[in-house]
């Protein structure tokens, strides 16, 4: 029983799951899901589709090369068992995964690291250019931070109201 | 081999199917348009042409029959006779006569009708010439239907015929009914022949085959023979004197020495005796059979006097062959079917006599030349007087012994499993002979998958220095990392900024949104000027409010918008309320005001007042109060008189078509049309 990865969108397929297809040439596509499959019918490149690992992969969303993934390797010689061996295994999976995840991680903060500084500049001149849309520039004069203005208080008399309604109607 | 061929004969149709065959056939196969007018030449080729159709392929069916069934003279005589017996001779040769002539009448009929239609003169004449060539010709075959019927059964017999091949080796079974004959064939082949405790239960020839010194032998069981004279024999019978006549094979003659067959061994002794005419230079073996219930020492004298007379005769055939008269024990053998007895040896003295007879018969045949041509031994030639035998040594010897030794005495995992309960309920234990570096881990179960990882793709050596190795590396890279860990900042917002930012961005998506609905119902919003603002979007109020919100004072504004707007309606009279002149009013109670004015200025402050009817709202293309009332009784007029009759008025619902085509006609591509 193996656990394989499909061939459009690189997730794991368990067993029990998903469709195997065997091409004229004998190459085996396996699909996790019938998404993969009908895309795949579709003639489409997962390179070219967003969601799939390998897009990322090539536009260098997540991180391609790395040591972590030497580990697991398909062997086709078995090995003999030993039981201290088994024992070493069992307990480097995790270990391994885990120096996986936070390489991942770091990758993913390195992409992410000019982003706060861009938006910020973009902020302040989006701010600048457009203040003109909350504050009166005769406002701005008096008061030339980029800030809201204060808001005036207008006394409204009786009359003024009335003649107002008259209006209005 | 022609008796191959006895399977593969065409079906013979029966009269009436034959005849429907080939008239359809040309019904089908040959033009079937022709017009009266049509020129005269075109008619009586197009009749022609049906009739020399349809006697060419009678001719060619009828030549198949003819050709395909074997003409007795020419097969094997085995055959020839064995078919003789079952069909008689004579009468499958008339009907193959009869099928000839037939042939022959059918072509001459189309040759004189092929003549007369050269000169017919109308579509009439010639059409009726054709009717009756064809009617001829069909009732020549109606005539000939018995003999058609009679074939089709003897090819249908013919093919179930054992294929037995009259060339090779072969051992033929004989003796009296039921003394165990199919037995013994069942024995040494696997054919499967019907044994039953009654006379004659094989009624034709079965042949099994069996392999003897990597050659194979055909074994041919016949049916039993009675002893009668050779007229009166049934057909049954003749099926094995037949056999026995003309195959050149070793006989074994089986005696029932317990004579439960139902006869005695003087009985079979005769039969012996009046056939042995037929085991003329064929290898000869007595079998006695059945000597679980009666062995052969223990018959009584006449019966041991009549068996060894039959010995006799059967060494006299093994002194005709080769003159080696050493072993009787090959011409007179005891076994038992029921026991298994002795059938192996019997089979192999069997097959042993005949190759010897066929190798000598082959050797003094002038073909031998040509079979000793094909192999040569070599042998080495020898140097010296001195015996070489060959040379095992010792511990090869030994350890050969040995070997047999423990195969007898070794268990075997099937022994295992039998004892454990068999085969659905034990299975064994396949890691019991694992080779590891210690033996308790024979047991051990490794897991393939873990963590959504198979585990075998990660089984390595040295994966405990790998993974050191990249810990350590892990660990550097971490420090490094907290290093540089600090971004600088840039400029952040005050928070009073980022308000403002806040703001401009709501209004900027206020603006998107209001254009994007603008821009959906343009073609259905009317175009009207601002100073008519029926939904009173416009009002000093809001202009005030977003110029504060902009931060600048609207009063100004607002008062200079108040001292130009005109007031379209009851200004005059709103200002007298207020107290400006008391005198002026007509009103002897200058307080109350008018109704108007009490109506539309009853709730105005907190509550929005619904138009009367009467009100003209600007916009709307009406002059005057009195216009738009009279414009109201004008419409409620017009529709009163069809309210009050309830008919149909322009806000009820109306189906134009009330069966529209496109939904009530139609095939559908697939399925019924059930439902509309």
């Amino acid at each position: 029983m193996r656990l394989e990865k499909c061939w459009f969108c690189s997730s794991t397929v368990y067993p029990g799951h998903g469709i195997q297809f065997v091409r004229n040439d004998a190459k085996i596509f396996r699909f996790c899901r019938s998404k993969c499959h009908k895309n795949f019918k579709m003639k489409r490149n997962p390179r070219k589709v967003k969601w799939t690992k390998a897009y990322r992969r090539v536009h260098g969303k997540d991180m391609t090369q790395d040591s972590t993934f030497e580990f697991e390797r398909k062997r086709n010689r078995p090995e003999r068992y030993d039981r201290n061996l088994a024992e070493t295994v069992l307990k480097a999976i995790p270990k391994i995964d885990k120096i996986r995840v936070t390489r991942e991680e770091r990758h993913h903060k390195n992409r992410m690291k000019g982003k706060k500084e861009k938006l910020q500049k973009e902020a302040a001149k989006e701010l600048e250019q457009s203040i003109s849309l909350v504050k009166a520039p005769s406002a701005l004069q008096k008061d030339p931070s980029l800030t809201l203005p204060q808001k005036i208080k207008v006394s409204v008399s009786q009359r003024q109201s009335e003649d107002n309604n008259a209006m209005e109607e | 081999m022609v008796q191959y061929n006895f399977k593969k004969i065409t079906v013979v149709p029966n009269g009436k199917d034959f005849v429907d065959i080939i008239l359809s056939r040309t019904q089908r196969q040959t033009p079937t348009v022709v017009h009266k007018g049509y020129a005269i030449s075109r008619l009586r080729q197009f009749y022609m042409r049906k009739v020399k159709y349809t006697q060419q392929n009678f001719h060619d069916k009828l030549s198949t029959i003819i050709d395909e069934f074997p003409r007795l003279d020419d097969i094997h005589p085995f055959y020839g006779d064995l078919l003789h017996v079952l069909y008689n001779k004579d009468h499958y040769k008339l009907a193959l006569g009869q099928i000839n002539t037939a042939r022959n009448l059918i072509g001459k009929i189309a040759k004189d009708y092929v003549k007369l239609l050269k000169y017919g003169d109308s579509l009439y004449r010639c059409k009726c010439l054709k009717v009756a060539a064809l009617g001829r010709m069909c009732t020549v075959l109606k005539r000939v239907g018995p003999s058609l019927a009679y074939l089709e059964q003897v090819r249908q017999h013919m093919a179930r015929l054992p294929s037995i091949d009259p060339n090779t080796r072969t051992i033929l079974i004989c003796g009296y009914p039921n003394v165990g004959k199919s037995s013994f064939i069942n024995k040494i082949t696997r054919a499967d022949v019907d044994v039953q405790p009654y006379a004659f239960t094989t009624k034709s020839l079965f042949v099994g085959h069996t392999d003897y010194k990597y050659l194979r032998y055909q074994v041919i069981d016949t049916p039993g023979i009675l002893d009668r004279p050779f007229e009166d024999r049934n057909i049954i019978e003749m099926c094995s004197i037949t056999a026995l006549a003309h195959l050149r094979a070793a006989i074994l003659f089986f005696l029932d020495i317990s004579g439960s067959c139902g006869y005695t061994i003087a009985q079979q002794a005769a039969l012996f005796h009046s056939i042995k005419s037929l085991f003329m230079n064929k290898p000869l073996i007595i079998v006695c059979n059945k000597t679980d219930l009666q062995p052969l020492d223990g018959i009584s004298e006449e019966d041991m006097k009549l068996v060894m007379e039959m010995k006799s005769e059967a060494l006299k055939t093994v002194i005709g062959q080769g003159g080696e008269a050493t072993s009787d024990d090959s011409v007179l053998l005891t076994m038992s079917t029921l026991t298994e007895d002795g059938v192996i040896s019997v089979k192999n003295a069997a097959c042993e006599r005949l190759l010897d007879q066929r190798v000598e018969v082959k050797m003094k045949s002038k073909k031998i030349n040509d079979c000793l041509n094909r192999f040569h031994v070599a042998i080495p030639k020898p140097r010296d007087q001195k015996e070489r035998p060959p040379c095992i040594p010792q511990a090869v010897l030994e350890a050969k012994a040995k070997e047999a030794a423990e195969k007898e005495k070794r268990k075997t995992e099937k022994d295992l499993e039998n004892e454990n309960g068999g085969a659905g309920v034990y299975s064994m234990n396949l890691r019991k002979h694992y080779i590891l570096a210690n033996d308790e881990w024979k047991e051990d179960i490794l897991p393939e998958i873990l963590d959504g990882h198979n585990v075998y793709d990660f089984i390595d050596p040295d994966i405990l220095q790998r993974v050191e190795e990249l810990e350590r590396e892990e660990g550097i890279r971490q420090a490094e990392e907290e290093n540089d860990e600090f971004e600088i900042d840039g400029a952040e917002l005050t928070p009073e900024q980022q308000a403002a930012l806040a703001e401009i961005r709501k209004k900027k998506s206020l603006l998107i949104q209001e254009h994007r609905i603008k821009k959906s119902n343009a073609e259905s919003r009317p175009t009207v000027p601002r100073k008519f603002d029926k939904d009173k979007q416009y009002t000093s109020e809001r202009m005030g409010r977003q110029l504060s919100s902009l931060g600048l004072d609207p009063s100004l504004a607002i008062q200079r918008m108040r001292s130009r707007s005109v007031s379209r309606r009851g200004r005059k009279r709103d200002r007298s309320p207020e107290g400006a002149d008391g005198g002026d009013r007509m009103d002897v109670d200058g307080d109350t005001p008018g109704k108007k004015q009490r109506l539309s200025r009853s709730r105005s402050r907190s509550r929005s007042v619904s138009r009367p009817p009467h009100e003209v709202v600007p916009g709307e293309g009406l002059k005057d109060s009195a216009q738009k009332i009279k414009a109201i009784k004008l419409a409620k007029k017009s529709v009163k008189k069809r309210n009050k009759q309830a008919r149909r008025g322009e806000a009820d619902r109306v189906i134009p078509t009330l069966r529209p085509k496109h939904l009530f006609s139609g095939k559908r591509s697939t399925g019924k049309t059930d439902r509309r």
